[in-house]
């Protein structure tokens, strides 16, 4: 294969002689031709630039010879052989070109005078397979998008001569280990074309298999294998669910901000936490047992504006997974799901701009190749500009407030060569809410992380990273002569390291560690004025996550493939800090104090991960799993759709780590030609040590967090039904998922069972795209979901004059159904090479539907000798549009 | 300080997710009527007086459902008891029982084979230096006259852990708000105070305006009494913002609602300018 090497001098002498890079590597390529010109002697070494596919051995010679000018001797079982071989070569010696080529073929070669003789040799082939590894070599490589160079993640690569294949990891590397020989590579991915590589194997071999970007999606994809993006069959992965950032493109959304998190809602399983809430419930867990990562940094705060918009643009973004069961075992750390975010690398071919302009907000994302073909960078950023608005507005306060987000996403990548790569990519986000300088809420995530992949060999691929991670906010608040100032912050530094080894055909092998450096600042307050608040901070918390996992991928037989491993996690706490024992009543019974880095308490969670798959024909497939996961950071809120001042709380000597089992079995099932795809995954979840608020706790405290917490356990259980057409002019899909969610708590409820608030029975979700011509594509979404499960008045009672709830048994009463549809249209302007640009219109509500935000309860306005229940509804038709344009 | 902060917090994201409202139809849960006891002991003369009614259903009026024929007497650490008599139905009164300050007093009801006990510790009273009005910067009334609140400017006992609970009266009008306050960030202090209210349902008899008399009530509870009032405005009152409403925490036993305070009051008057 072609290597790399002279870039490197090349680029030194570059820098040192200040010639132009180009210069230099074509100064670099003559000598080195010069010098093989030089020293060629005999025919073998006689360079050839020739590419043969698969064709008979007799022509495959005349073309060489045509190419080189040496001739070929050879008889006429050799002239009449039905033996194919293919030929990749790039002004390479004869010698190494046919060694190659016919390695896995009865032929031998020497030479004779000017010209060499083929032979053949039965025993070759034989004896080869009894002398090397069983006879089989490693095709490795990288796969790309032909027109971006981003590295495609979960492309499907299959041989086609056999029930066998791989798909390509999150930095699109590849490891397929095959008999010796001549295969095809059938290879697709989700938005590109499909592509058929053959490859000849004689040894291992690296081949980057660049695709075509499949723009023209009217264009029928004549793929008999899995299409592209179909869910695996034969991977015992379950409960995951995937999204390629094309398939977000048509949906519609609240103002037009396309959406990764609104967008994964709408699969089963994923419930919206409702409007007004940027969170999102998994498979009956709570918004804070999903770990979001965006480049591997974890995300603490993953909403803008109070959950209108997620933090993540979707401009910057490649890809998204999301896992909600039988997670991998390179995740930990929380119960209910994995949502894993990758950004683009940029473009590596050419220099772009795109962006959009919509009612409330605008972006922009450029991208380029740093070296072309090799290494790129991007940059995007969002910003909001509702708050212009309130400039038009009459009231004084109004017009001096403010509203906004900003986020900028930035990244570059370096090749450092065939077998390293380099990766940097940040992320900044700021949401600022302001009442005329009288009162002001900022926070924000800032993610950094440092990547390098490393390709040991053929079968062996590494990648280790540096991330930092951030989470903020501070309140501010001016009255009279008082200000008051109150910061909150949770900080990580995170090492990692994880491991591929694609073991021989049968097994592949993921292994690791991981360890996190959490510092938790709860809250300080400082205050001027005459308010008579002494300022004062609470202490930080400090922890160690350390985890290491080991797991294999056994491809049993051709039917049946188990995954089994295990993570080991170790959550250790440090001091320095008080740490408190606590009686049933909450009340601080004795404490110790801890020096600096002195190990308050570590707790060791073993979390097995096993899941299983069968294949039952080329269609369908039945898989079971269960996974462990531990929790060791919880989200405290007593707040309905949660809040950027919710709490980040590590373990301690009291908050035990949060511990969830996952049982699950699905059946997974592709028909009329791949074109739908069915799927029925159910599961079982076991949940501890959960947590939730005592009884009138208080939330604002200088108090130890524990003397305000409850602990119980949980469970939850469901079915999920999805269906999907993934090709033609209409596609989409319809999810169904029943489920159940329940807790109990010491202290809450009687200590019975009750509804976790996330408890939906039926949740609806049908999502239609339709691509009526080249100029218009329309699409629509209809939701339907059960009522959260919250808690009513049974009775009221007067307390000093004034009206007050009796309470019964918690959540045990409903918010109305929920239910919505969603219009959206996209109308191409202008397409050439050079610059696109298209509008998007979207109708959110589109009936206007008063979904209940919250109800509250209330005396009569009008007669205060009655009360009222009374709805609050956020949005009913939000129509937008929005302008995009790439060049 | 706490309501500040929690008042401002609440207004500013309110602020952010302007919303329609509407009155609906919703079917609740009737339930067994339950009793409720509000207990009140002051140091002042007529400051005796114990309520006992029932809860009601929610699409009930609002008049107090008060229970009589009920035996309630109140006694003191030296074990004088006294009885306390009904006036209207369902509240029981003792005119010349005040009760004194570093005392605990025990409260019984009995009704209908019924018992509910509670005792209560009348803290020392600190006293309220002053009162006086500062405008609200963030909000107007609703008819966009400036917004007033109340500062009580006190001096907070360094030695103990204090509560405070203030009642407001615009021309004689009580604020339903509850204005609770405790030391966790002020032990020691000169504290001024803000006595923030949301007036939710516009009602301008509320608003403090000029030519209005404005009284303070500064009462020095137990922590039991301030946790009732701390949990009954924060998981009872209705307003739909706490995820998990609740009863309040009562320092009342025998499985009634509501509360026995002992407490102390300082008063001061103004006259809004």
């Amino acid at each position: 294969m072609k290597t790399n090497r002279p870039a490197w001098p090349s680029m030194l002498i570059c820098e040192i002689t200040r010639t132009p890079f180009r210069t230099a590597l074509c100064l670099l390529l003559f000598l080195m031709m010069a010098l093989s010109k030089a020293q060629a002697q005999g025919p073998l070494d006689k360079p050839v630039t020739i590419t043969i596919n698969n064709e008979p051995i007799k022509q495959a010679l005349e073309k060489i010879t045509a190419a080189c000018g040496v001739r070929f001797t050879y008889n006429e079982t050799v002239a009449k052989s039905t033996v194919k071989i293919s030929v990749n070569a790039q002004n390479q010696p004869l010698g190494e070109v046919l060694r190659k080529s016919l390695a896995p073929h009865p032929f031998i070669f020497t030479v004779l005078d000017n010209e060499v003789l083929i032979k053949y040799d039965a025993g070759k082939v034989k004896k080869q397979a009894a002398a090397g590894t069983d006879g089989k070599y490693t095709v490795s490589g990288t796969v790309k998008s032909k027109q971006t160079g981003e590295t495609i993640i979960g492309a499907s690569i299959r041989v086609t001569d056999a029930n066998f294949g791989t798909s390509s990891n999150e930095y699109g590397f590849y490891s397929l280990t095959l008999p010796a020989g001549d295969h095809q590579l059938s290879v697709s991915a989700m938005g590109q074309k499909a592509a058929v590589v053959p490859v000849s194997l004689a040894g291992n071999l690296r081949l980057n298999i660049e695709l075509e970007d499949n723009a023209q999606q009217l264009q029928e994809v004549t793929v008999k294998a899995a299409p592209a993006g179909a869910r695996d069959l034969a991977s015992p992965q379950m409960g995951v669910e995937h999204l390629s950032i094309q398939e977000t493109k048509n949906i519609p959304v609240l103002l037009g901000e396309r959406d990764v998190i609104k967008t994964i809602q709408l699969l089963p399983g994923i419930k919206s936490a409702g409007e007004g809430s940027g969170g999102f419930f998994v498979r009956g867990g709570a918004t804070d047992q999903n770990l979001i990562l965006l480049d591997e940094a974890p995300v603490y705060n993953a909403s803008h504006l109070l959950g209108f918009f997620s933090t993540f643009n979707s401009d910057a973004i490649k890809n998204i997974n999301i896992y909600k069961g039988d997670m991998p075992a390179q995740y930990g750390g929380r119960l209910s799901s994995v949502l894993d975010i990758k950004m683009n690398d940029g473009n590596n071919q050419k220099f772009g701009v795109s962006g959009g302009i919509g009612l409330i907000a605008a972006r922009i994302n450029a991208e380029g190749p740093i070296q072309k073909g090799k290494s790129s960078f991007l940059i995007s950023a969002r910003r909001t500009y509702a708050d212009a608005f309130l400039a038009l507005s009459k009231d004084s306060i109004a017009k001096k407030s403010q509203l906004y987000f900003y986020d900028l996403n930035a990244k570059a990548n370096y090749v450092l060569g065939d077998k390293d790569r380099l990766f940097v990519s940040g992320y900044f986000g700021k949401d600022v809410l302001k009442a005329a300088d009288i009162a002001g809420i900022n926070w924000g995530n800032t993610t950094a992380t440092l990547r390098w992949n490393h390709i040991f060999n053929s079968q062996l691929f590494s990648n280790t990273s540096l991330i930092y991670s951030n989470y903020d906010y501070k309140l501010n608040i001016k009255q009279d002569v008082n200000e008051y100032n109150i910061y909150s912050q949770i900080r990580d530094f995170n090492f990692k390291e994880d491991m591929q080894w694609y073991a021989g055909g049968k097994n592949t092998i993921s292994f690791g560690v991981n360890s996190i450096y959490h510092t938790i600042k709860p809250g300080e307050i400082s205050a001027t004025g005459n308010s008579g608040v002494i300022s004062q901070s609470l202490q930080n918390r400090y922890a160690l996550e350390n985890a290491a996992y080991v797991t294999n991928t056994w491809k049993a037989t051709d039917r049946f493939t188990l995954t089994y491993g295990v993570r080991l996690s170790a959550f250790t706490i440090l001091g320095s800090g008080d740490y408190y024992d606590i009686d049933a009543d909450g009340n601080i019974v004795g404490s110790k104090h801890y020096t600096s880095g002195q190990e308050v308490k570590t707790y060791i969670n073993p979390e097995p991960r096993i899941a299983a798959a069968f294949q039952l024909n080329d269609v369908s497939s039945i898989k079971a799993s269960y996974a462990r996961n531990a929790q060791n950071l919880h989200l405290i809120s007593n707040s309905n759709s949660g809040s950027p001042t919710d709490k980040w709380v590590a373990s301690t000597n009291i908050i035990k780590p949060e511990i969830a089992d996952q049982f699950s079995v699905g059946y997974y099932k592709d028909f009329n030609e791949h074109n739908y795809e069915f799927t029925v995954e159910s599961y079982y979840k076991k949940l501890q040590n959960q947590i939730d608020y005592r009884n009138g706790a208080n939330v604002f405290t200088n108090q130890p967090i524990e003397t305000q917490l409850l602990f119980g356990k949980g469970r939850s259980y469901g079915a999920e039904f999805l269906l999907k057409k993934k090709t033609g002019r209409l596609s989409g899909w319809i999810s169904y998922t029943l489920s159940k969610s329940e807790r109990m708590i010491d202290g809450i409820n009687n200590n019975k069972w009750y509804n976790a608030r996330q408890d939906r029975t039926h949740d609806i979700a049908i999502v239609a795209m339709y691509k009526a011509s080249e100029k218009w594509t329309f699409s629509a979404n209809f939701v339907y979901y059960t009522g959260d499960a919250v808690t009513f008045p049974s009775g009221k009672y007067q307390v000093d004059g004034v009206t007050y709830y009796y309470y019964t048994n918690r959540n045990a009463d409903r918010m109305p159904a929920y239910h919505r549809l969603d219009l959206g249209a996209t109308r191409q302007l202008k397409k050439t090479a050079k610059f696109q640009s298209d509008l998007t219109f979207s109708l959110y509500n589109a009936y206007g539907n008063p979904n209940a935000y919250r109800i509250f309860f209330r005396d009569n306005k009008t007669d205060a000798s009655r009360t009222e229940a009374v709805r609050t509804t956020l949005f009913t038709f939000v129509p937008s549009v929005t302008y995009n344009f790439k060049f | 300080m706490k309501n500040t902060i929690k008042y401002i917090t609440i207004l500013l994201f309110a602020a952010s997710l302007s919303s329609c409202e509407k009155a609906i139809d919703l079917k609740l849960k009737d339930t067994t009527p339950q009793y409720v006891v509000e207990g009140v002991l002051t140091n002042q003369a007529g400051g005796c007086k114990v309520l006992l009614s029932k809860t009601k259903n929610f699409t009930d009026n609002n008049d107090f459902n008060g229970i009589g024929g009920a035996t309630v007497t109140i006694a003191d650490d030296n074990n004088n008891v006294y009885p306390l008599t009904a006036t209207i139905t369902g509240i029981y009164q003792n005119s010349t029982l005040t009760g004194n300050p570093g005392h605990t007093y025990q409260l019984n009801v009995s009704v209908d084979g019924k018992t509910f006990t509670s005792s209560c510790l009348m803290h020392p009273g600190v006293p309220l230096d002053s009162i006086y009005l500062v405008k609200d910067e963030l909000q107007n009334n609703k008819d966009g006259t400036p917004r007033k609140y109340v500062t009580v400017r006190y001096d907070d006992p360094i030695a103990t852990k204090n509560y405070y609970r203030f009642v407001q009266y615009v021309n004689g009008r009580k604020e339903e708000t509850i204005m609770l306050e405790d030391d966790e960030f002020t032990n020691g202090q000169e504290v001024n105070n803000n006595l923030r209210f949301d007036n939710s349902n516009d009602n301008p008899a509320r608003d403090i305006r000029p030519g209005n008399q404005v009284t303070i009530e500064m009462m020095s509870i137990d922590p039991t009494v301030y946790k009732y009032f701390y949990s009954l405005s924060n998981s009872a009152n209705g307003d739909g913002n706490n995820a998990a409403p609740a009863n309040p925490l009562t320092n009342i036993k025998g499985g009634a609602l509501g509360y026995f305070s002992a407490h102390t009051v300082e008063r001061k008057v103004l006259t809004a300018p």
